[in-house]
């Protein structure tokens, strides 16, 4: 019996123990952390979108790396890729207290909440203190909150939205690369000649990523003034033009220019199908433009193994244009940018160190390096060297500069909830089981409530 | 004095409380919680509800005019009825010609285990390979036997089927575990017996192994149909978002969708208790129907 009382005595010491050592594992993490700050070297937590396939996220590495050496601070690296749970997870860091000391994250209504909270530093606020802080990019170009006007994120580069093609199937069908001036009507000529070529005229899967088409075929029927207007209802001028973007889209589908999966199909398999040259046209944006060379890479990690031959198959063009906007308005702009968390803010040791590192990846000679081609909000851009570029970057250089306006994505205004009658329900919708002017109104009303 | 120690039952509770608070923090808690939030306002994750909703169950009034949820309803069904006949129904044909073998039985036991090691997400990617439109698997070898068009096996007429046949596969080998672990159970002198009496083998399977593999039969019957309420990660990774046309959807892959795609948490919340209320039903009817018997 004694036996069994030793043995319980002994389970309990071990329970006991455990759970000591948990407590004391804890502190000796918090001594490590006091250790290292004593030192004066300090740990930044950031986080960013510059990570996976992002065509940044190795420049990104390299240039936190360099401001490491030149700093002797740390960076605690939490990047991921931008999707819904990255957004989902930086909105939940914050609710709960564990956001980052440097956020690199959008400026549109997915940053209201934090913003509303009061839980990022204004530009204004942080130059009161630092007057230098992003002096060297032009406040104009720089995006305001949704929320109180004020601008918080220093961006770095943007984006454009527009239309890849496929050359060689172009050339199989005989049709022409679309130029300038670019119209709706040449364009579904366009891809009925394609589609009796035997080709699929449209790459884009509408059962998972409807939204550039969704994008453009609104802005066809809104102007670039009007563009970023929420409709009240569907009656008004609008949101006349957001159904009548949502039939053209179905248009498109009853005319069997998209790929005959196209409901069931990921985006993935449809960009494969373009680069495969088995379709002629793929709205997407910037970032595309890596996809397309890495997809013309026999090593997508080794750029050394690029096939020119392959990529000269690729161009890149203007979205067809409407009566109420010119082929040549482009979705785009300075999306995202730098936040300094208030956390940091209020940490003496961090501030510093936050306002360092944003600095440095804002400056003159690192912004280049991510915007490539496209645009910043840098005062004085350095003149770029075409040399540095492959030719499908040097061709959307040279679509960019014919551009006519960079105009936002409504999307990003209009945005969860209420996208989910035209996004997810864009299958509906070309199929006929929901009428568009039903899909949108219903969009319209979760909008109206939130 | 020693026998006190059986009647003092104190230090069990000092080992029973870790596990209990472990529950009630991680599993309680939550569960209630999640009550809670059915009935109020929240729309973005991580998000306390501040108020409720007008009126407070209105989220489980639109879950009754939801196509969405009787679709979701509807494939659940479906996915017990292929579990049921497609995974317990398979793996019993496999399990009597396994055991009616002498060599190779344990290749074969492991060989059909195998699909259940493979995580869920691994197993939908691949047959995401398997049922590719273009240059899949599957339509590369009807290319090659003369088909000259395309089938879509992700498109509206053929998901369903492509969805739950992964799913089946992939549990056929734990029921097939659990029947042949049965019927090695079942004493040999049986079949020695009916074979002396002239029964051929189907009649020994008929009025012997079927029989005394009942109770494990029942096991397996009530383990499928309350496992095709909590299928989840294959059908999410193959067909996310119900697609095509939200005609996949599952209660489970309903539920996600609303809570982390749509983020309308509340009526994801809402969903979640219908789940856990038609998990208790159906638990309870399928054991009421595959009682075990004793004899």
């Amino acid at each position: 019996m004694k036996l069994k009382k030793i043995t319980a005595l002994l389970l309990t010491c071990t329970m006991a123990f455990s759970m000591a050592a948990c407590g004391s594992k804890k502190e000796v993490a918090t001594e490590t952390k006091g250790a290292g700050s004593t030192t004066g070297s300090v740990e930044l937590e950031v986080v960013t979108t510059f990570a996976g396939n992002d065509g940044n996220a190795q420049n990104y590495k390299a240039s936190y790396e360099a401001w490491e050496r030149e700093t002797g601070n740390t960076v605690v690296d939490m990047s991921a890729t931008s999707d819904d749970s990255f957004k989902t997870r930086v909105v939940t860091d914050f609710e709960t207290g564990s956001e980052p000391d440097v956020l690199f994250f959008f400026n549109g209504a997915d940053a209201n909440d934090f913003i509303k909270a009061g839980k990022v530093i204004s530009i204004e606020d942080i130059r009161a203190e630092y007057p230098e802080y992003a002096s060297n990019m032009d406040d104009g170009r720089i995006p305001a909150s949704m929320v109180d006007d004020k601008a918080y994120a220093v961006p770095v580069n943007g984006y454009w939205e527009a239309m890849f093609v496929n050359t060689e199937v172009l050339d199989a069908a005989g049709v022409e690369v679309p130029g300038a001036d670019y119209t709706w009507d040449a364009f579904l000529a366009d891809c009925e000649k394609i589609k009796d070529a035997g080709y699929t005229p449209i790459a884009a899967a509408l059962g998972n990523i409807p939204h550039y088409w969704w994008e453009f075929a609104i802005f066809n029927h809104t102007t670039v003034e009007d563009h970023l207007t929420v409709p009240a209802s569907i009656e008004d001028e609008i949101g006349k033009g957001w159904v009548a973007g949502m039939e053209d889209i179905k248009s498109l589908y009853e005319s069997g220019y998209f790929p005959d999966n196209t409901l069931s199909a990921t985006d993935d398999e449809t960009f494969a199908m373009f680069v495969d040259g088995k379709a002629a046209f793929l709205i997407d944006g910037s970032w595309k433009v890596g996809g397309i060379v890495s997809a013309c890479q026999s090593d997508p990690d080794d750029a050394a193994t690029l096939d020119t031959d392959k990529l000269a198959n690729f161009d890149v063009t203007y979205v067809p244009g409407s009566d109420t906007r010119k082929a040549t308005d482009l979705i785009g702009g300075l999306s995202m940018g730098y936040y300094i968390t208030k956390k940091a803010w209020d940490d003496p040791a961090k501030r510093e160190a936050a306002v360092s590192f944003v600095s440095y990846m804002t400056s003159d000679e690192v912004v280049p390096i991510f915007a490539q081609h496209t645009a910043s909000a840098l005062k004085n851009a350095p003149e770029v060297d075409e040399e540095a570029f492959n030719a499908l970057q040097i061709k959307a250089m040279s679509m960019m500069a014919g551009c006519t306006s960079l105009t936002g994505a409504v999307q990003d205004v209009f945005n969860g909830e209420c996208r989910v009658s035209t996004f997810d329900g864009m299958p509906e919708i070309v199929t006929g089981n929901v009428s568009a002017a039903d899909a949108v109104q219903e969009g319209l009303d979760v909008y109206a409530a939130q | 004095m020693d026998a006190n120690i059986y009647k003092n039952k104190k230090p069990l509770i000092l080992f029973l409380f870790p596990a209990f608070v472990f529950m009630a923090v991680y599993l309680y808690y939550p569960f209630f919680k999640n009550i809670l939030d059915s009935f109020m306002q929240i729309k973005q994750l991580g998000v306390s509800g501040e108020e409720f909703n007008t009126p407070w169950y209105t989220n489980y009034v639109e879950m009754i005019h939801d196509q969405n949820v009787w679709t979701s309803l509807k494939n659940t069904l479906i996915m017990m009825v292929v579990t049921l006949v497609g995974q317990v129904g398979i793996a019993l044909i496999l399990a009597l010609m396994v055991d009616n073998i002498t060599k190779g039985a344990k290749l074969f036991r492991t060989l059909y285990f195998f699909p259940i090691v493979v995580s869920a997400t691994a197993l939908g990617l691949l047959f995401n390979l398997i049922f590719l439109y273009d240059k899949g698997m599957l339509n590369q070898f009807l290319e090659v036997l003369g088909r000259k068009t395309l089938i879509d096996w992700k498109g509206e007429h053929l998901a369903l089927f492509t969805m739950m046949l992964p799913v089946m596969w992939q549990y056929v080998g734990f029921y097939f575990v659990i029947i042949i672990t049965g019927l090695n159970n079942i004493p040999e002198e049986l079949y020695e017996a009916a074979s002396i009496d002239g029964a051929t083998k189907l009649q020994r399977i008929r009025y012997i192994t079927l029989p005394m593999a009942h109770n494990v039969l029942c096991t397996c019957a009530v383990l499928a149909v309350t496992g095709a309420l909590k299928v989840f990660d294959l059908p999410w990774i193959m067909f996310p978002k119900g697609m095509p046309l939200k005609s996949t959807f599952l209660t489970g892959t309903y539920m996600y969708y609303q809570t982390m795609e749509v983020k309308n948490v509340d009526y994801g919340a809402a969903l979640a208790v219908m789940i856990v209320i038609l998990g208790v039903v159906l638990s309870k009817v399928v054991n009421t129907i595959f009682k075990e018997k004793d004899y």
